[in-house]
């Protein structure tokens, strides 16, 4: 922002969206040399509207749409729209309910940041490998919730009043089967890879940045708490069974892509034993309060929010007596982290060779920011 | 600062130019003010009351009262409450003074106000379309009136 661009020396380079490493984005970047002195994220490649998609659908028929933010992580974002729907129309949740929407959403975010992780190796050069670990990996989850729900990547299992079905015969125990299996794995992949002198060299100390720019920029999720900053909507406003289950908010405090890498990486482990937690004591009970179809809620709104894998997402839903939302407002977490990647060539020093490094530390979901 | 503490030291503060201060939920603080001390009120919450993590920002459109309510989403760290900071705007006057100047993380969301529902963000510091091809030309989307009338050329 500061440094003007038509310096003689500044040459810009459009990166992306067809780069393996960039996503469905274009990032153009002015760089000295090898010295990046400014980042332009150019978003929207993947803009569809749902916003407006959801304001013409029945609140029921959103959830289809919504789910379609983050492929990787529909629980956490179908959980989002269905909770803000039930305050809406004001519908009591069972509690059993509750503990199966936590135990999806775990699972989600392991999945998600398996694949995060499996990205940030890649994007390293040295680890090939460890994205197809992280992928057959993720199969275990993925078989999980197929026995679950029927299907392995887009659910539509969470309904206002509860979730579609119930768990099957003996899951908890495919449950602690699959724990301890990715358990095992954990401890493989610290050792390969967080602590793997390839990879410190690549992740420490670039691109740091400070606690109070991570507040002041609006980061959030795991980018914020690796800035040393504890705050989780998970434990600041318990939803689901959050409120009953026993885990920790992880921070790092070394600022840099590392420790944005690790705190994902520790809550996978976080999840993992949350995942168990719940498999050993849920409670029984009915699973779901039967809603009719079609309803109208009383005119007002509602703002909901939910720890997605990527940060906060919060749900603003206006009703207007009417049986579709009058307008959803979707805070996404992707838009705020991909502010501070814009930022970041102003905050520390940065070469071209780390921007897939850097950019992966933010872990974006571009179909998230552009909804 | 609880939720009920801050919205009376708040309306102590700014009394002219306060239309609403409420709490709407447990958690949730909503906040209207006037659009002459729109950027006095801003700097103050982010001085004054610690709001320093800006959240999000985006507008709603109400055709049948003839205004659109531009809102800020905002978060205190210390507190951890979520003030919607809101303003109403006529739809035949949609000028607002940029707040980047106050949050600069609301350069995003502007640009998106902007080019959604046409809000004009008066010395924003890069107002080009954010999700929008840069050349459409079909209106306003997430205005109610929006028929979906495409790129015209």
């Amino acid at each position: 922002m500061t440094k003007p661009y038509f310096e003689p020396d500044i040459m810009r380079i459009s990166w992306g969206p067809q780069h393996p490493m960039s996503g469905q984005t274009r990032i153009l970047l002015d760089v000295d040399g090898e010295k990046v002195y400014r980042i332009i994220a150019d978003l929207g490649f993947t803009h569809r509207g749902i916003e407006k998609i959801l304001e013409n659908r029945t609140f029921l028929k959103g959830i289809i749409p919504m789910e379609r933010l983050v492929m990787a992580d529909t629980p956490n974002i179908g959980l989002g729209y269905v909770s803000a729907i039930e305050e809406a129309l004001g519908i009591e949740v069972p509690e059993r309910a509750h503990w199966i929407r936590s135990l999806m959403c775990e699972m989600a975010r392991i999945n998600s940041h398996l694949y995060a992780f499996g990205l940030q190796a890649e994007s390293t050069g040295y680890f090939p490998a460890v994205f197809l670990w992280t992928t057959v990996d993720r199969a275990v989850l993925l078989e999980l919730f197929e026995e679950l729900t029927g299907a392995r990547w887009s659910f539509n299992f969470f309904l206002p009043g509860g979730v579609h079905a119930d768990l099957p015969d003996g899951f908890e125990d495919k449950v602690i089967e699959g724990v301890h299996y990715l358990r095992r794995r954990f401890q493989d992949y610290w050792v390969a890879m967080v602590e793997n002198a390839i990879f410190e060299m690549r992740c420490d100390d670039v691109a740091i940045l400070k606690p109070e720019d991570a507040i002041r920029l609006g980061a959030t999720g795991p980018v914020l708490r690796g800035s040393d900053v504890a705050m989780d909507v998970r434990r600041d406003e318990p939803y689901a069974a959050y409120g009953d289950l026993d885990f920790e908010v992880i921070t790092e405090s070394a600022c840099d892509s590392m420790a944005r890498t690790k705190v994902r990486f520790r809550e996978i482990g976080q999840s993992l034993s949350m995942m168990e937690q719940i498999a050993n004591e849920i409670p029984s009970g009915p699973f779901r309060t039967r809603v009719p179809l079609f309803v109208r809620a009383k005119a007002g709104e509602v703002l909901s929010r939910v720890e997605s894998a990527r940060g906060e997402l919060g749900v603003h839903l206006f009703t207007d007596g009417g049986m579709n939302p009058y307008r959803v407002k979707i805070n996404s977490p992707t838009l705020r982290n991909m502010f501070v990647f814009e930022r970041m060539a102003e905050l520390d020093e940065i070469l071209v060779a780390d921007i897939p490094v850097v950019i992966n530390s933010i872990d974006p979901w571009y179909l998230d920011s552009d909804r | 600062m609880t939720e009920e503490a801050f919205v009376e030291a708040f309306q102590a503060t700014h009394p002219d130019l306060v239309v609403s201060a409420e709490v709407l939920n447990p958690k949730r603080v909503s906040v209207v003010v006037k659009r002459e001390g729109f950027l006095h009120v801003s700097r103050s919450l982010r001085d004054d009351f610690g709001f320093t993590h800006p959240v999000s920002g985006g507008a709603v459109d109400y055709p049948k009262e003839n205004r659109m309510q531009m809102i800020y989403y905002l978060m205190n760290p210390e507190s951890k409450f979520m003030l919607t900071f809101r303003v109403d705007l006529p739809r035949d006057d949609l000028t607002l003074p940029t707040l980047t100047q106050v949050w600069e993380a609301m350069s995003f969301h502007e640009r998106e106000a902007h080019e959604m529902f046409g809000i004009e963000f008066v010395d924003h510091p890069n107002m080009i379309p954010l999700l929008l091809p840069p050349d459409w030309r079909g209106g306003y989307p997430l205005r109610k009136d929006f028929k979906g009338e495409g790129i015209v050329e």
